[in-house]
């Protein structure tokens, strides 16, 4: 079997899961035969026709409003965000009427799916650039999964698909086609929600992190075992609600020196929550304070080399993870 | 609409007890707009309405009943939604109505999601949503007007022009004259009627559905009233001028349908007397029946907005202190 | 009697008072349920409040005018007609309108409120408790205007004493202090190679697995408890070109601190004596093979440890520790026997060596040297010594004058074992020189507790108990 790309994975998931379950739907701008901006869904229109691969207006509300209403009738939209910047077009419906749905109807369901390209690193400039997890954490009855590798990208949109809540799916618009990798054809590949993966297993420091970030992360951790002989562990995260609690103990307990890393802006962001938690569940396992490592709280710009200096590098992280073995 | 009016007039004594909790909203003068609409669906088909708060009288018409309205109203742990929204904000899509959230606007394209449902299945059912000359000035309602415009679906919308939103008049909330206005700049059709004659709301509203039965795609119906009551219980419209309000009390949906009737010979006064007594004694019974009901306890707070898991996790505190 | 309360209802969520505006009810009239029994007005809106329930309106709490909090009590309705009739009418309480009314049939003075902290009249000063009044302080209803809850100069100089580095390594970090609780330390004790020298997980895995001994638990009290060992500064040494710079590993530091302190607390006095080996040399010789049989290398090392073994129960004073301002007579005879390896020196424990036969203390020595070139002693091996012997002799050296294992009060050195010249007297009586097996053995002691005549003594002990060693014995 071939490689295929992190994107390709993506589509090949919603290709599997279209033809097993006749009530997934797409909505999305542009998502039929032009094959939506990014590609992603190339082919599906041809396959499966305008009734399930279904072109809207330039609206994000009721992209979200209409998926709501169909999911309620029995059906699983999955609607594609151009690019998950104007998701928040459609905060107040996904948090107001989606998120609290089951809750306050006890029982009414809404198992849609919202993806869309996020991350930076591509000189998009402030709207075509954004993470977008945190303000949709902090929501009751959303689910967020945030996938690195291509197996997870596949895994996790099928899964995303299947699950009866609705889920954020939050792709990383820089690995779409830079990151390769061939996938078992013997088995169905899915990944399930709420289990984090461990990247690499390390001694001295955790880097607890996902999402694009990984790669920085195991850059980092190389480097590092090179140049300073230390043993670096990455947990890649891969869903953010909910989060791998135990996972994230578990690394805890094992380095002791914890840095927290994300592409998202700092204050607030999702790694204040994971910080928050491992000081609630095991303070006593701390050898050092608990460090982060996330991008300047500033709009993100355009200019590669104020791009650059806005977001994390990976050197950022060697020396984040040197200040804490030095502790 | 009997029953809407005066299950409303006991929920306001009730308020005004604090057995009912929050706030209270009337739709007095408005109950025709509710009860005609909602009469020109067919339930038996499946056709589903997604009413705002002064469309009590759609829900009854559905199928609600007064005890599910108070249980919402007093918080009671057996309500529709357990105690987790209140008044009218709740739903049962099997009967046939759908209850909407606070923002405004919102029910429009979840609506059109389910009227979506209906044209993708091929199944020749109506969906139905409420708004008001409030919500039409919402993002969601313009988004979700013109998706269901643009896919051409079984959409009916209702647009209730009663003079104000909370303190705000027609005239500060948009710069068309009539509401129907709005229906040409989506391509669909307009349609006015008095929104205090039901048989007039009843028989254009009729049209309308039947024009989404047959494929037609929505239209947007108008029906011309008066809130003649504040916004809600605790506001006394204050910024209404009582000349205004008057002329409206004339023009009382109820006692004109109830001459009507009387006139029409379809209902003698006392046949409409058993009715109004009817209507109270199953007020009576259900507020009896529902007044010393326990609230919800209070750790059910944490069940159910999950799927899966189906519980909050209190373990997580349970660990901190254990 | 069975009274239901009527209360100011609230209309509209950020409604918190409302007055009551008109009865329209008075005591002892009969009220159906829901029939408007009074008004209120708020700033939304005007009201009739209708009945809860029929009754008779059995008490007035609050009257026309009075602003109250929503949820007040305002009335009592009687629903038991009966007993209705017959109950007294009540006066309200005298008390300030903002407070709630109470069971109207206190008498007024009671309504009085519990005494309350005057509270400062200027502006807030240094204090270590901000004071905030908590109501009304007369009857009068007149409420001094309450003093706001601020952050006092005290409160903001708290942890000023100390600088950042100071703290961290008076606490390091919660990882290293659950360490140290669970296996009984002193955080005092244990050198830091951290962050501004805290110690680290890594320093506390490190001083449990090289043992160096914990200072007495019994100590009362001692000033110096929490402090880590203060290092005294050396002077500046820059390198040289050429120079090679080696930073100390763990073991290096651990020694190099445990050798100052021990200089710093003890004592050091030296005493030498010249042992002659030849008898035992005569009878190591004889038993090498049969003890090799048994896997054992019979060493001259082994005939001291013995002999010394054997000789401080007698000589408890050399068998103790300093603890305070006391002395502890060990029971146990621990040997600690230093080992040389090629990155440090380590001091595994023979425990109970008093009990340990010739072959025993032979044993004991060679598997734990062995397991210690290997790096295979546990913890328990390495503690709880009550004397060292160190063997400088293996490799030539004539005398070695050794620092202390703290906490013990002496140790002993064994010089190089050889032949040399020695004046013997013949059996005429004629001295003549000889060739004989020779070795110095000295002894260094606390003077604190160990005089010089305990150590001389303890080593005429041993120069005649290895001088004359049994042949039974081996």
């Amino acid at each position: 079997m071939a490689e295929i790309t992190y994107l390709e994975a993506i589509r090949e998931g919603l290709h599997e899961e279209m033809e097993r379950d006749a009530t997934v739907v797409l909505l999305g701008e542009d998502i039929g035969e032009y094959g939506g901006a990014f590609k992603v869904t190339q082919g599906l229109h041809a396959r499966f026709g305008e009734d399930r691969v279904i072109e809207t207006p330039i609206s994000e509300i009721a992209i979200v409003g209409v998926a709501a209403g169909m999911s309620h009738m029995g059906m699983r939209p999955v609607c594609e965000m151009q690019f998950i910047d104007f998701m928040s077009n459609a905060y107040s419906i996904l948090t107001n009427y989606v998120a609290t749905s089951r809750y306050r109807t006890a029982g009414l369901p809404v198992p849609l799916v919202v993806r869309g390209p996020s991350g930076g690193g591509v000189r998009g400039g402030p709207f075509h650039s954004q993470n977008a997890e945190a303000g949709y954490l902090h929501t009751p009855g959303l689910k967020i999964v945030t996938p690195a590798t291509v197996y997870d990208a596949k895994g996790l949109i099928k899964a995303a698909i299947r699950d009866d809540d609705p889920v954020l799916y939050l792709e990383h618009k820089y690995l779409y086609r830079r990151l390769k990798d061939e996938l078992p054809t013997d088995r169905e590949v899915l990944t399930p929600l709420g289990k984090a993966r461990l990247a690499q297993a390390g001694t001295d420091v955790s880097i607890v992190t996902y999402s694009a970030m990984v790669y920085k992360a195991l850059e980092a951790a190389a480097i590092l075992e090179r140049e300073d002989g230390l043993s670096v562990e990455v947990l890649d995260l891969r869903s953010l609600q909910p989060l791998d609690d135990e996972a994230i103990l578990t690394t805890t307990k094992k380095t002791n020196r914890v840095l927290v890393a994300h592409e998202d802006t700092r204050t607030g962001g999702v790694g204040a929550e994971i910080v928050a938690r491992i000081n609630e569940l095991a303070f006593e396992w701390l050898d050092a304070p608990i460090r982060r490592v996330c991008a300047h709280d500033v709009p993100l710009p355009f200019a590669p080399t104020l791009e650059d200096f806005v977001l994390p590098q990976t050197a950022d992280l060697v020396s984040a993870c040197r200040w804490l073995a030095a502790y | 609409m009997l029953m809407t009016r005066s299950l409303e007039e006991r929920l306001v004594n009730l308020y005004r007890q604090t057995k009912v909790i929050g706030g209270l909203f009337r739709s007095l003068g408005q109950e025709a707009d509710a009860v005609g609409t909602a009469y020109a669906l067919d339930r038996e088909a499946g056709d589903i309405l997604s009413p705002l708060i002064r469309n009590l009288g759609s829900m009854l018409v559905q199928g609600a009943t007064p005890l599910e309205v108070l249980r919402q109203y007093m918080a009671k742990a057996e309500s529709p939604t357990g105690g987790r929204e209140l008044n009218i904000h709740f739903n049962d899509l099997e009967r046939g109505f759908l209850g909407q959230i606070s923002h405004l606007g919102d029910m429009v394209p979840v609506m059109a999601g389910i009227a979506m449902y209906f044209k993708l299945t091929r199944q020749p059912r109506v969906g139905l949503v409420y708004v008001g000359d409030g919500a039409m000035s919402t993002g969601a309602f313009h988004e979700g007007m013109n998706f269901a415009a643009v896919q051409r679906l079984p959409l009916v919308v209702i647009a209730e022009n009663n003079g104000y939103a909370y303190s705000t008049p027609m005239r500060k909330q948009t710069a068309v004259k009539f509401l129907v206005e709005k229906a040409s700049a989506y391509g669909v059709p307009g349609v006015q009627a008095d929104g205090n004659d039901v048989l007039a709301v009843y028989e254009t509203t009729r049209a309308a559905v039947d024009f989404a039965r047959a494929g037609g795609g929505p239209s947007l119906v108008e029906l011309i009233t008066y809130r003649r009551k504040g916004h809600a219980e605790h506001d006394n419209q204050s910024y209404v001028p009582l000349e205004e309000i008057e002329p409206w009390v004339q023009k009382d949906p109820i006692d004109r349908y109830r001459m009507q009737l009387e006139a029409m010979d379809w209902y003698s006064s006392s046949e409409i007397a058993e009715v109004e007594t009817r209507v109270l004694d199953e007020i009576d019974e259900a507020v009896a029946r529902c007044e010393n009901e326990p609230f919800p306890a209070p750790e059910s707070a944490l069940d159910g907005v999950y799927h899966d898991p189906p519980r909050a996790d209190l373990e997580w505190y349970r660990r901190l202190d254990g | 009697m069975a009274r239901i309360d009527v209360v100011m209802p609230q209309m509209g969520e950020s409604i918190a008072e409302g007055t009551l505006s008109r009865w329209l009810k008075a005591v002892g009239d009969q009220v159906k349920r829901d029939e408007p029994m009074f008004e209120i007005s708020t700033d939304k809106v005007d009201a009739e409040i209708p009945a809860p329930s029929a009754g008779v309106l059995a008490e007035i709490l609050v009257q026309e005018g009075e602003t109250v909090e929503v949820q007040t009590v305002v009335a009592r309705l009687e629903t038991d007609t009966a007993a209705a009739a017959t109950s007294p009418a009540t006066s309200p309480p005298t008390s300030a309108p903002s407070q709630s009314a109470l069971a109207p049939s206190q008498p007024p003075d009671l309504a009085e409120p519990p005494p309350v902290p005057q509270p400062q009249a200027t502006a807030p000063a240094p204090t270590d408790h901000p004071e905030v009044a908590s109501g009304p302080t007369s009857a009068e209803g007149v409420s001094p205007p309450p003093v706001q809850a601020t952050y006092t100069e005290a409160d903001r100089r708290v942890g000023a004493e100390e600088t950042f580095e100071e703290r961290l390594t008076r606490k390091s970090t919660p990882l290293v202090r659950r360490m140290v609780a669970e296996h009984d330390l002193r955080l005092g004790d244990i050198p830091g190679t951290g962050l501004a020298g805290r110690v680290t997980k890594k320093d506390v895995l490190d001083y449990l697995e090289l043992g160096v001994p914990r200072t007495a638990a019994a100590a009362p009290a001692s000033p110096e408890a929490h402090t880590p060992p203060s290092r005294v500064s050396g002077p500046l040494v820059d390198p040289w070109p050429g120079d090679r710079v080696e930073p100390w590993s763990r073991i290096r530091k651990l020694t190099a601190d445990h050798m100052v302190m021990s200089r710093r607390v003890s004592a050091h006095v030296n005493s030498v004596i010249e042992v002659d080996y030849s008898r035992v040399a005569s009878l190591r010789a004889a038993k090498k093979s049969e003890y090799g049989e048994r896997g054992v290398n019979l060493t001259f090392l082994a005939f001291i440890a013995k002999a010394v073994a054997d000789a401080l129960p007698r000589h408890a004073v050399l068998n103790a520790a300093v603890s305070g301002e006391s002395t502890i007579y060990r029971r146990e005879v621990n040997l600690g026997v230093a080992v040389a390896l090629d990155w440090g020196l380590i001091v595994p424990v023979i425990r109970h060596a008093d009990g340990l036969s010739l072959l025993g203390m032979a044993r004991a020595i060679n598997d734990l040297a062995e397991r210690a070139r290997g790096k295979r002693l546990s913890p328990d091996e390495v503690q709880k010594g009550t004397f060292t012997i160190t063997n400088p002799g293996v490799f030539g050296t004539f005398v070695g004058l050794p620092i202390l294992n703290q906490p013990q009060s002496a140790i002993l050195a064994v010089g190089a074992i050889e032949k040399r010249p020695s004046v013997v007297q013949g059996p005429d009586g004629v001295d003549a020189l000889a060739i004989r097996t020779k070795g110095m053995l000295a002894l260094s002691f606390d003077h604190r507790i160990v005089d010089g005549a305990d150590a001389d003594r303890f080593l005429a002990e041993l120069r005649v108990m290895l001088q004359e060693f049994p042949e039974s014995a081996t």
